[in-house]
């Protein structure tokens, strides 16, 4: 009896989380023009077609130039910083910390807004510039979470047990403190990309012509087209972040770190 | 703990300068434009604000599907997380990580399924029709109904995660312990349950809240012009009208709703202790 509650509350919480994604990985198989489910008849040219469309292609390749070298870029940043907020004494790193924070809890449109107007338009820096300042300062809190996270495991006195020993500070790091920290960095480095390669509000503001960040690309074509080419792609993003979390969760149970 | 400050600000600053340059600086700009107009510091651009109609109305249905969204989906959190730890350690591993993966899926794909569900010729509308309830499809998209399901599909996830590691702190026996002394299980709820689970019900509640106000894609592609929200508001005023002054005030109400939601949560979480 109690098993019956538990799996039919489980159960029906799941089918909503996770039953609209296999509606769409078959509504994007419709033989169809329009977006229908149950699908009417099974066909793969909108699987197909989605590879053909040249402005997906062109931002899909920002996208994800994006996400790699954005996160990339911000756990340079936040690295140091995570390190630097755990191992020393720093004078006011209460609010070190809430700057570095900041970009978490201001909405994404905010900020998307206030760089085109306060940085694309007066400095004259490029779109492509702005979105990648966008998306680092947008992952950086992230990647200070997770590697801090990681870093409170590790004893401090590993670190000086080597400087005694003759290392370097630097020597130290790299062959210490980077080793045991690489789980943390890689579920930074993963988490970041997930979270910059999805966003949109950022985005929004910082596009121009033939600069535009894939989900922003997607918004615009399904307001012109209705065929299921917009479900078909979905459902590819989708299998692409599976794929990608999954694979980070057998190599380093990447949802400790989450 | 090392002792040398100089070095430990030199790795540290980096990413504070960056913070502030990229983002504090033009976001604090982007928020004082509403109190400088007409070149001088008033708090006319929120008076205007208010005193539209429309705005006012968008205000109070951001407000409203903000504090549903949270509301309903600490109903489900409850009943979920409660689940998910009572299960054994394997198909809990399990379940968690299908809460979980949803948020890892982008938000464009996973509101762009709700048009298949609600649209024109979705699931819900031809059964309707094929059950002959009515002759011609509803309109479901486009409407209150539609953004709400949207946001909570989006967000639940994130109230049952922070529900979960709240109720694996609670002490293994307690639970039961009230129950051999006869109480209910509703009084267990309220006495046992919540008190404990009410850091993680405050964080939920504060993610999923303000993860509703903020979301842009969903009242876009669910509520269209016709069920606007304060995000889909502002950039309809930037993009249309050119109205920096609107976006500076929605700007603010947005961060000032955030933080309150916040706090009001941890008031409440406190005061009943």
């Amino acid at each position: 009896m109690r098993h019956l509650a538990t799996w039919s509350i489980l159960g029906l919480t799941l089918t909503f989380l996770i039953g609209p994604f296999l509606i769409i990985i078959l509504a994007g198989a419709s033989a169809t023009d329009y977006l229908a489910f149950p699908p009417e008849g099974l066909t793969l040219k909108w699987y197909l077609k989605v590879f053909t469309v040249e402005s997906f292609r062109a931002s899909f390749a920002l996208s994800m130039a994006l996400a790699i070298f954005g996160t990339f870029m911000a756990l340079l940043l936040g690295v140091p910083a995570a390190y630097a907020l755990n191992r020393y004494d720093l004078p006011g790193a209460e609010t070190l910390r809430t700057i570095v924070a900041a970009p978490i809890i201001v909405p994404g449109i905010i900020v998307g807004l206030a760089l085109l107007r306060y940085m694309v338009v007066p400095t004259g820096v490029t779109v492509t510039l702005a979105l990648f300042m966008a998306h680092t300062a947008l992952v950086l809190p992230y990647a200070v979470r997770v590697v801090s996270s990681s870093m409170t495991n590790l004893r401090a006195d590993m670190e000086e047990a080597a400087v005694l020993l003759g290392c370097s500070r630097l020597q130290a790091f790299t062959k210490v403190v980077l080793p045991n920290i690489r789980g943390g960095v890689l579920a930074a480095f993963i988490l970041g990309f997930v979270t910059s390669f999805n966003q949109v509000p950022v985005s929004l503001f910082l596009s121009g012509p033939g600069v535009r960040t894939l989900p922003i690309d997607m918004l615009a074509y399904m307001e012109i087209t209705f065929d299921p080419s917009v479900a078909a792609l979905s459902a590819l993003l989708a299998f692409m972040s599976l794929a990608i979390v999954f694979t980070a969760e057998r190599l380093l149970g990447f949802s400790r770190y989450v | 703990m090392f002792r040398n400050t100089r070095e430990g600000l030199a790795l540290a600053l980096p990413a504070a300068i960056f913070s502030t340059l990229l983002f504090l600086v033009p976001v604090g700009i982007l928020l004082s434009e509403a109190f400088r107009s007409g070149g001088s510091w008033s708090l006319q651009g929120y008076i205007d604000f208010f005193s539209t109609p429309l705005n006012r109305t968008v205000f109070l249905r951001t407000l409203k599907l903000g504090v549903l969204v949270a509301g309903t989906a600490a109903v489900i959190g409850y009943a979920a997380a409660f689940c998910i730890v009572n299960l054994g350690p394997k198909s809990r591993g399990k379940v968690f990580g299908m809460v979980v993966l949803p948020l890892m899926i982008s938000p464009v794909a996973r509101t762009y399924a709700w048009i298949v569900i609600l649209g024109r010729t979705g699931i819900v509308n031809e059964a309707i029709t094929g059950l002959g309830l009515s002759d011609t499809p509803l309109r479901l998209l486009f409407t209150e109904t539609a953004v709400f399901l949207g946001l909570l599909q989006l967000f639940l996830p994130l109230m049952i995660i922070s529900l979960v590691s709240a109720m694996e702190n609670i002490p293994r026996d307690v639970i039961p312990a009230a129950r051999v002394l006869g109480a209910s299980w509703i009084a267990v709820f309220f006495k046992v349950i919540l008190p404990l689970t009410k850091e993680g019900l405050v964080i939920g509640g504060t993610l999923v809240f303000t993860g509703a106000l903020t979301a842009y894609i969903t009242p876009a592609i669910l509520g269209g012009s016709k069920v606007l929200m304060l995000e889909t508001l502002l950039y309809q005023r930037v993009n249309v009208s050119n109205d920096f002054v609107s976006a500076s005030v929605i700007a603010m109400i947005l961060i000032v709703m955030s933080f309150s939601a916040n706090l009001l949560l941890k008031r409440i979480a406190t005061a009943r202790s």
